[in-house]
């Protein structure tokens, strides 16, 4: 009976959080910079989802709590030091007044160059709103950094990243608009 | 807005981020002035392409075998290594009890009294309203709501509500909602308990993507707030059959689409959802202000008899608000 429920609930938890792996895995991928130990972060994540999976509240927002459980794991790894993940490090970036116009043609391989040139501080939040689509809110509670600090970085990650790629487009003799 | 504030503010925008009244004022600005069109292009076209180039990695098939063993073993359905979870430990703690020979007749009477009590259990779910708490998994999941639904009412919030934010004067329901659906024809005044602190911008019938809803529009300072009360169809539901009984007790279902919090109740024939932009917990705590009694005053208009089954149709000739 208990196996029989045990799977069911398994089957369950497999068809609703498993489809989120791969996003999940790009971000551990940032986090790790390195494919074994993101996957290892990405397993032990999912581990600590079905433990607690009973305490989800079914029509909560499910990729949003995998991602609070992912970076969970991530900073217990780090306090343990079990994991041997390198910390996020805190970088201050310069406030910069200019903000070039966006430029246009970029190929992917330019923007994941651009986007890998940002400090991770900056990069993770950037990555979290503009590519995994979760909302300002989710990502202050998933980094755990307050509300202002998200949007800050967000404002300055964002901006990192279009001088990173109107250099690109300058050196690539692309014309950037004014 | 001038441009600075435009670029400072079009990755939130394109975040679904900014309050339905920026939104609008962004829209605006994007009309008047073609660089920040363009410039707002310009970004949209990254974001795809962030979003492309971000999107190449995978966890690769080992690793992910690797993942669904743990689980299983995990999950006390692997070989023999498999680990013990909670509930199976929570056994071996009752089997110990047996092995025990003074406390075997003790162990006995408890597992006849929770065989009892399941039973007991069990006919109160049959009755499918016994004792709405208790609620077995496979009840819980028929009472949830589809896609279609959530992207629909998301939809019409942002649209119409956005569109009727800045309404003035005392909005009324109009008689002819009463084409819609005869119990909602005093819609605001029943929610009007629930809305104190709110103001009530606009009430009418419209429709988002085929489907129907009464529609109360409300704003608390600058959040945008929309009750919606539409028909339970099997389109509402995502098992694509409307269960038999409605969870009364069940508390606010909640979700969040695209930045958007709902909150919702359902009855035997409606379902009454609040949206809004905060946070989804606050956004359900608005929702057992606002949308539980109207649910509860729908109920007993549909207990009696007499009320017309005609609620979730669609038929353009009726529209009463035409956008």
């Amino acid at each position: 009976m208990e196996r029989n429920d045990n799977l069911q609930r398994l089957e369950i938890f497999e068809a609703e959080a498993l489809s989120f792996s791969d996003q999940l895995f790009r971000v551990a991928l940032r986090v790790c910079r390195d494919r074994e130990k993101a996957e290892d972060l990405i397993q032990e994540t999912y581990l600590q989802a079905w433990r607690s999976f009973h305490r989800f509240e079914i029509g909560t927002n499910l990729r949003a709590w995998l991602y609070k459980i992912l970076f969970n794991v991530y900073y217990d790894g780090i306090r343990r030091a079990k994991l041997e993940l390198a910390p996020i490090e805190e970088t201050i970036a310069e406030t910069i007044a200019y903000d070039p116009p966006t430029p246009q043609r970029l190929t992917e391989e330019e923007v994941l160059a651009a986007l890998e040139r940002i400090p991770r501080d900056f990069q993770l939040p950037v990555v979290l709103a503009d590519v995994e689509d979760l909302s300002y809110r989710e990502i202050a509670n998933t980094l755990r950094i307050p509300l202002g600090t998200v949007m800050s970085r967000l404002h300055r990650g964002r901006k990192l990243l279009r001088m990173e790629l109107a250099n690109y487009a300058r050196e690539a003799g692309y014309q950037v608009a004014n | 807005m001038d441009c600075q504030n435009f670029k400072e503010l079009i990755d939130s925008y394109l975040c679904g981020e900014l309050a339905v009244e920026t939104n609008h004022t962004m829209l605006c600005h994007a009309e008047r002035c073609s660089p920040c069109r363009n410039e707002m292009s310009a970004r949209r076209l990254l974001r795809a392409s962030l979003r492309q180039a971000c999107s190449r990695e995978k966890m690769s098939e080992r690793a992910m075998e690797q993942l669904r063993a743990k689980l299983r073993s995990e999950a006390g359905l692997g070989d023999g290594s498999a680990r013990l979870d909670e509930e199976v430990g929570a056994g071996g703690w009752f089997a110990t009890l047996f092995r025990t020979r003074l406390l075997a007749p003790a162990a006995v009477v408890v597992a006849l009294a929770l065989l009892i009590g399941g039973i007991r259990g069990l006919r109160g779910l049959q009755r499918g309203n016994g004792d709405p708490q208790r609620f077995s998994k496979e009840q819980i999941m028929a009472l949830e709501l589809s896609a279609n639904l959530v992207a629909e009412t998301v939809g019409d919030h942002r649209t119409c509500g956005a569109y009727y934010v800045g309404a003035s004067g005392t909005a009324e329901m109009p008689d002819s909602v009463r084409e819609f659906d005869p119990a909602c024809s005093k819609l605001d005044k029943v929610a009007a308990d629930g809305a104190a602190g709110l103001l009530l911008r606009a009430a009418h019938v419209c429709d988002f993507g085929g489907r129907r809803f009464a529609h109360l529009v409300y704003t608390r300072d600058t959040t945008l707030i929309s009750l919606f009360v539409t028909g339970r169809d099997s389109r509402a539901m995502k098992s694509g059959a409307v269960p038999t009984f409605s969870g009364p007790a069940q508390g606010t279902q909640r979700f969040t689409y695209d930045h958007i919090a709902l909150g919702a109740y359902q009855t035997a024939k409606r379902i009454v959802l609040v949206t809004s932009d905060l946070p989804e917990n606050e956004n359900a705590a608005l929702a057992e202000k606002l949308a539980k009694p109207v649910a509860e005053y729908l109920r007993t208009t549909e207990a009696g008899s007499g009320v017309e089954e005609r609620i979730g149709r669609l038929n353009p000739r009726e529209l009463i608000v035409n956008r």
